[in-house]
């Protein structure tokens, strides 16, 4: 039983130092912890999490329909573990799916604002009533333990055929919807992996991966278990596997061949040998090996068919799911460490929670039971503090705290502190501007801006007397500080306040105890606010609040005086309701109107910039 | 000097403190959990809950229960505990610190009440490890960690103090505040470890008594047999 203890004991500690950088992430947000950009935006938890995360639960509907519709009855010991594993799988999709959206807090929207031409949309909605399908066909397993619930029991199990009938109709449902997220990437995706017919061959792929994770799972528990692995059921799953990845090489080849694009599988990109080396380790090896009997009743030929089959499809996945769209992109991306750890953690988790379910409740034939949990198994003497832990689950329990809590910690310690700060933030200066009729306020200076019409607000706001309502003039003997003097960046916040100038013989000579107190620390904390000698420093009326000696960026501050206003004035102004809408004021323009000269920051295509209005006659006068 | 420095403020206090507070959290959990299993196997279900309630909270504020056998051992203690456990929450440099890294703060403690509360902590630490050693009863039940602790508990108090009141050089500073540091983060990693999870414990105490001093169903009868009191009545 040393064997399970130690996978558990390695489970944990992943899991520990994952749960200190998913804390991380939820603080500190997506740009600190992934390498995920405008033109990447999905990675490895897409990619791996999501995308091969379902494909690798589909062992649940495969082997329901085996066992249910074809009515294989010899199929029926693997049933309940192969539901268990597409449950707790889609349980880590979800988990996953958290870290990975930007608003996570908003994952019920798809319930109530319906998008129903989405595909994802569909793949939600799936998802959500698959798992509770799952829930439900799985959990008369643990309900078993305990007489007190055996009438929701039976219930559940009066249900179990139209349960399982739902199962599948919804997995066949998302698992080929989830190629057909894709199809509105097609100039995107690689030639050799976008295809009409995608649906299509991510279900075929979906089934043998199911049939083969079964197998994987059988061969991994029974091996830390030391328990009698179901062989002969084994290798009649990898006889039906055979069938099932012929059909899809048939049907994947022909597509290829029928969209004329054979001759890019050996052009030598890195793309083909991409492609060639999926296909031989997912599909090719694998018919090979399955074809021979003799390797089909081997232990060892299953363990190393069924590994190529699920890496080749996850790597599939992965591929479809945006590696190959590099090429295109032009981007680069390689997961960050904390993306990687987090992956690893929520598989772990999973992993950890089969193997409670299995020890706990009857999912096998016989329940494995622990050596040392024998009543008659003396005391075994922890080597390093030699004392008894007490029984498994008490000598684990304290093991498996402290590998958690050492792995959480060592991570905290590595995690940088003073450095995670928004990768977003880019120092770009902002710029004078004056007065005048129109004024372009150019959010990146790239050309895309918004035309401000600043006489039109002068007049509707009530004439000179409205200057004070945007303009605060904080800076003394100053009656028209422009914004950049003290928003001095785009997107990062300053420092308003001129700690040498006041102190110098321009700014007054002022004493430090003028605003410091004598005998406290002289810090900006316990200093004396501005306000207290700036008695005008907001003029009557004014809609900025003072709160700190900062100034915000630029464009939250331009943002924040413009949205506020804009907000209240759509409640109370007639057919203005569109008034606080961002396209309101910024009009969206694809880059193949941008013209040559423009001046780009970067050099990766961004599809929602925004654009002066009336700038497009502008570029293209200049072609 | 530079590097060690960093190095300590940085990532390891970062490892020693999230050790300390998970820790704590973890032989909490692991504490209740064993109270409620215990729960579940005794025998008799009858538990004076009100009574337990009562003496933790009469331990949590010793107001009267303290001044029993050793009312100067309790005055002591006391006293140590106060500065022990207000300075470093309160003190309004670390509150800073915490303020520059998280964003929250809180109330702080006056500076001159501060440097009291200091003193008072160094020297009622010196005299509880005399005091241990002195008494007979008390070093008879003593452990090696009993001296220690309060030895290694003042440490980040005298180097604290002499940082405050910087009458140093600054290279002088840096060593005592590395010192300081690195101490505080000793302390961190044994927190959980030693008799001072007391500190998270000690609402509990009373409660896991009351609780695990019972005795599983139908066991009665096998440990009188083994005690060789089979009939005599308990």
């Amino acid at each position: 039983m040393k064997r399970v203890q130690t996978t558990k004991l390695i489970l944990w500690l992943v899991v520990g130092f994952a749960a200190a950088v998913g804390i991380t992430r939820f603080l500190y947000g997506l740009g600190v912890t992934t390498n995920l950009n405008d033109a990447t935006p999905w990675g490895l938890w897409i990619g791996f999490d999501v995308m091969a995360g379902v494909a690798l639960a589909a062992g649940g509907f495969v082997i329901t329909a085996i066992v249910y519709i074809m009515k294989r009855e010899e199929f029926r010991p693997i049933v309940k573990p192969a539901v268990l594993t597409a449950f707790l799988g889609y349980i880590a999709v979800i988990i996953s799916l958290l870290f990975d959206l930007g608003l996570p807090w908003n994952i019920w929207h798809m319930l109530v604002f319906w998008n129903p031409h989405s595909p994802l949309f569909e793949v939600g909605w799936c998802v959500m009533l698959y798992t509770t399908v799952l829930l439900l066909e799985f959990s008369p397993v643990p309900l078993e333990a305990s007489s007190r619930y055996a009438k929701i029991r039976t219930f559940l199990l009066r249900f179990r055929f139209p349960l399982v009938m739902l199962g599948i109709m919804l997995s066949t449902l998302h698992q080929s919807s989830l190629g057909s997220l894709f199809l509105i990437m097609p100039y995107k995706s690689y030639p050799l992996w976008y295809s009409d017919i995608l649906p299509i061959l991510f279900f075929i792929s979906a089934v043998a991966l199911g049939l083969m994770m079964i197998t994987l799972e059988s061969l991994a528990t029974s091996h830390l278990y030391r328990r009698h692995a179901e062989t002969e059921l084994l290798s009649k799953l990898a006889g039906a596997s055979v069938w099932v990845l012929s059909v899809y090489l048939l049907v994947k080849l022909s597509d290829i061949v029928i969209a004329g694009e054979s001759n890019l599988i050996f052009n030598g990109s890195w793309e083909s040998t991409l492609f060639i080396v999926e296909i031989l380790m997912g599909v090719l090896g694998p018919i090979v090996i399955f074809s021979i009997p003799q390797f089909r009743q081997s232990q060892k030929w299953l363990w190393a068919g069924s590994i190529m089959v699920v890496f080749g499809m996850v790597f599939n996945r992965i591929n479809v799911g945006g590696l190959t769209m590099m090429g295109i992109t032009g981007d680069s991306y390689f997961p960050s460490w904390m993306e990687i750890s987090i992956s690893a953690g929520v598989l772990s988790a999973a992993v950890l929670l089969f193997l409670f379910a299995v020890e706990k409740f009857h999912v096998w034939e016989t329940s494995p039971r622990h050596p040392e949990a024998e009543p008659t198994s003396r005391p075994h003497f922890d080597r390093a503090s030699q004392v008894w832990l007490g029984a498994p689950s008490v000598a684990g329990r304290t093991k498996y705290s402290l590998a958690f809590l050492f792995s959480f910690a060592v991570a905290v310690a590595i995690i940088p502190g003073n450095d995670i700060n928004s990768k977003g933030a880019v120092s770009v200066p902002t710029m004078a501007a004056r007065g005048g009729d129109t004024l372009y306020i150019d959010g990146n200076r790239d050309l895309y801006g918004v035309a401000f019409k600043h006489e039109m607000h002068i007049s509707q706001n009530g004439q000179k007397q409205s200057c004070a309502l945007c303009h605060h003039m904080n800076i003394p003997m100053d009656k028209q500080s422009g914004c950049y003097r003290c928003h001095k960046l785009m997107y990062q916040e300053s420092d308003a306040f001129g700690h040498q100038w006041h102190s110098s013989p321009q700014g007054g000579n002022i004493a430090c105890v003028q605003c410091h107190e004598e005998g406290q620390e002289r810090m900006a904390v316990s200093a004396k606010k501005c306000d207290r000698c700036h008695r005008d420093l907001l003029p009557e009326g004014a809609r900025i609040k003072y709160e700190r000696n900062i100034a915000p960026s630029y464009v939250d501050a331009m943002h924040r005086l413009c949205v506020d206003c804009h907000k209240e004035k759509a409640l109370t102004l007639e057919g203005k309701e569109d008034l606080a809408r961002c396209a309101r004021c910024h009009e969206t323009v694809p880059p193949e109107y941008m013209s040559p000269e423009a001046p780009v920051f970067g050099n990766k295509p961004y599809f929602n910039r925004v654009m002066m209005p009336g700038a497009e006659s502008l570029l293209k006068a200049d072609d | 000097m530079q590097t060690l420095l960093e190095l300590a403020q940085g990532p390891l206090f970062r490892l020693t403190f999230a050790i300390m507070a998970l820790g704590l959290l973890r032989i909490f959990i692991l504490d209740i959990w064993g109270a409620i299993e215990a729960y579940r196997k005794a025998g008799d279900k009858n538990i004076p809950w009100k009574q337990a309630i009562k003496k933790t909270l009469g331990w949590l504020f010793p107001v009267r229960k303290a001044f029993g056998s050793r009312p100067v051992y309790s005055l002591l203690s006391i006293l140590f505990h106060t500065g022990l456990i207000l300075v470093p929450i309160f003190l309004f440099a670390h509150v800073e610190l915490w303020k520059s890294g998280t964003g929250l703060g809180w109330i702080t403690l006056p500076k001159s009440w501060a440097d009291y509360l200091t003193l008072s902590t160094i020297i009622f630490g010196l005299a509880l490890f005399f005091g241990r050693i002195a008494v007979r009863a008390a070093s008879f039940l003593s452990r090696k960690q009993d001296y220690l602790w309060p030895l290694i508990l003042i440490v980040p108090f005298i180097t604290g103090y002499i940082c405050a009141h910087a009458g140093v050089t600054p290279a002088g500073y840096r060593f005592y505040m590395l010192i300081h540091i690195l101490s505080a983060e000793l302390i961190f990693v044994l927190l959980p470890f030693t008799k001072i999870a007391h500190c998270v414990l000690m609402p509990l105490s009373q409660l896991v008594a009351t609780l695990a001093w019972r005795f599983p169903p139908d066991t009665d009868e096998p440990v009188a047999i083994s005690l060789n009191k089979k009939g005599v009545p308990v």
